[in-house]
């Protein structure tokens, strides 16, 4: 019995030397130098965005000269090493990416997954909720419930449904029911058929003046206006 | 018989929801209607059937308006998504000070089927009582009933500040405005629109969904006749039992 136990015991503490050391070696594998900055760099312009050096060099192999090549730079097929160069293009769209610039040379649905597909490998759904204050105070957009619980792809929406910049769709001045119920913006699912139509159901979305001051934490309802 | 009023109120409110219908039969074959009992028991008021007629239903019987022009306003709720476009025009066509309304819109929330939660948004404002208990209080006839129109009005100046109209109003539609010294209220806008040939409301006007419906009973062509008196529609009024007969009318579309 007591042999038992110190085998346990020194079973545990090996693995846990193992995992320990593991681990350092790990550490210390990564070279910043092969394989570029360990951390994730975050694009903010246009659009929030991200990308891992890591992935890129250590798991998949590429070199430093895959993207960071003076000529591609150039011809803004590359990246410059400095920050926020390809930003400063202002060319540094989904757009020209679906061209064959920037991350669209291998991304091409052929070398590498299509800048068309898998969004979520560089960006994260926006902050939820979306809460929109025009042409009427307040109505509410949860991505999470639309991709996670129901299962939709960016896609599905930021097609020719909604462009993705913050305030596109009320900016264009026809962000109504009116559109709504023909069919444009949310009406292009709430239809009554693929979900529930945009003339029913009216406060799951609109959340009113009380329910945007509730959301945004200003002002408990004094009774007053 | 003679009536023990004083006996009567010592009693406690039975209420009336266990009152089989044959003894209500009876009591009004008695040619006298209870009214009020549901405010608490502590008011007991005896009417005679025949003017409580007129109560059997919120909605008075087409073509039989005290008033005329007969203001009303038709409330569709389920339409009301909470944006206070209504109370912003209130406040600037009517000049209403931060701390208080003239019109507001409530909010409830209740559990509905699988789970889910409904908000239901419910505008309120001066309910222009054909029996309106305001005006039965007011000790200086600061406030009143318009003989012509039936909306419930204010003399601003005859108004001392003893509030008696804000505590016995039903609807909770009365404040005190520190800038005139006086109780302020909805009142249709007369003075800032209907007076000057506007035809609605200022909240009426400004409500994006059609959910506050303006108009004249009188006339069977106002839209709110139409909704008022469409088939098969039912529409209703708040707090029906005090017997103020309000002239706001909430329906669903």
């Amino acid at each position: 019995m007591i042999n038992n136990k110190i085998i346990t015991f020194a079973t545990v503490l090996l693995a846990g030397s193992f995992f320990l050391t593991g681990n350092g070696h790990a550490e210390e594998a990564y070279d910043v130098q092969a394989y570029g900055p360990k951390t994730t760099i975050i694009f903010n312009t246009p659009v929030t965005a991200s990308f891992d050096h890591k992935v890129h060099t250590a798991d998949i192999g590429l070199d430093c000269s895959s993207c960071h090549d003076s000529e591609m730079v150039a011809e803004k097929r590359g990246f410059a090493m400095q920050r926020g160069v390809a930003e400063a293009t202002g060319q540094f769209t989904m757009a020209a990416m679906a061209e064959g610039q920037f991350c669209g040379v291998c991304h091409d649905g052929d070398m590498a997954f299509g800048v068309d597909e898998n969004c979520a490998a560089c960006h994260q759904l926006p902050d939820d909720p979306i809460i929109w204050t025009a042409p009427v105070k307040a109505v509410i957009f949860s991505h999470d419930q639309h991709v996670n619980d129901i299962g939709l792809d960016c896609e599905s929406c930021h097609s020719d449904v909604f462009a993705m910049k913050v305030g596109a769709a009320p900016a264009t001045g026809n962000y109504t029911m009116r559109a709504l119920n023909d069919g444009q913006y949310c009406g292009a699912c709430h239809d009554g058929e693929t979900a529930f139509a945009s003339n029913t159901q009216c406060n799951t979305c609109h959340i009113g003046v009380k329910g945007y001051n509730r959301a945004m934490g200003t002002t408990p309802d004094t009774g007053g206006h | 018989m003679e009536m023990k009023i004083n006996e009567l109120e010592k009693l406690e409110n039975e209420g009336v929801e266990q009152l089989p219908s044959e003894e209500r039969r009876k009591f009004l074959k008695f040619g006298m209607v209870v009214t009020g009992v549901f405010l608490g028991g502590t008011v007991l008021s005896l009417t005679s059937t025949r003017t409580a007629g007129a109560m059997s239903g919120p909605v008075p019987e087409a073509g039989k308006f005290p008033y005329s022009p007969h203001y009303t306003m038709v409330i569709r709720g389920n339409r009301c998504v909470g944006c206070e476009l209504c109370k912003e025009a209130c406040v600037t066509t009517n000049n209403v000070p931060s701390y208080g309304y003239r019109t507001t819109i409530l909010e409830k929330k209740r559990k509905i089927a699988n789970e889910a939660v409904e908000t239901a948004f419910m505008p309120v404002l001066c309910n222009q009582c054909n029996r309106p208990p305001c005006v039965r209080v007011c000790p200086t006839t600061a406030t009143y009933k318009d003989k012509t129109t039936g909306i419930v009005r204010m003399h601003y100046k005859r108004c001392i500040g003893c509030k008696t109209c804000m505590a016995a109003c039903p609807y909770n539609a009365r404040y005190f405005k520190e800038e005139n010294r006086a109780v302020d209220k909805c009142n249709f806008c007369w003075d800032t629109r209907l007076s000057k040939g506007e035809t609605t409301t200022a909240c009426a006007e400004a409500c994006p969904g059609d959910v506050r419906i303006f108009g004249d009973l009188t006339d069977p062509k106002s839209d709110a006749y139409k909704l008022l008196y469409a088939r098969d529609k039912v529409a209703w009024v708040l707090r029906p039992e005090t017997g103020a007969m309000p002239n706001i009318y909430y329906m669903n579309d």
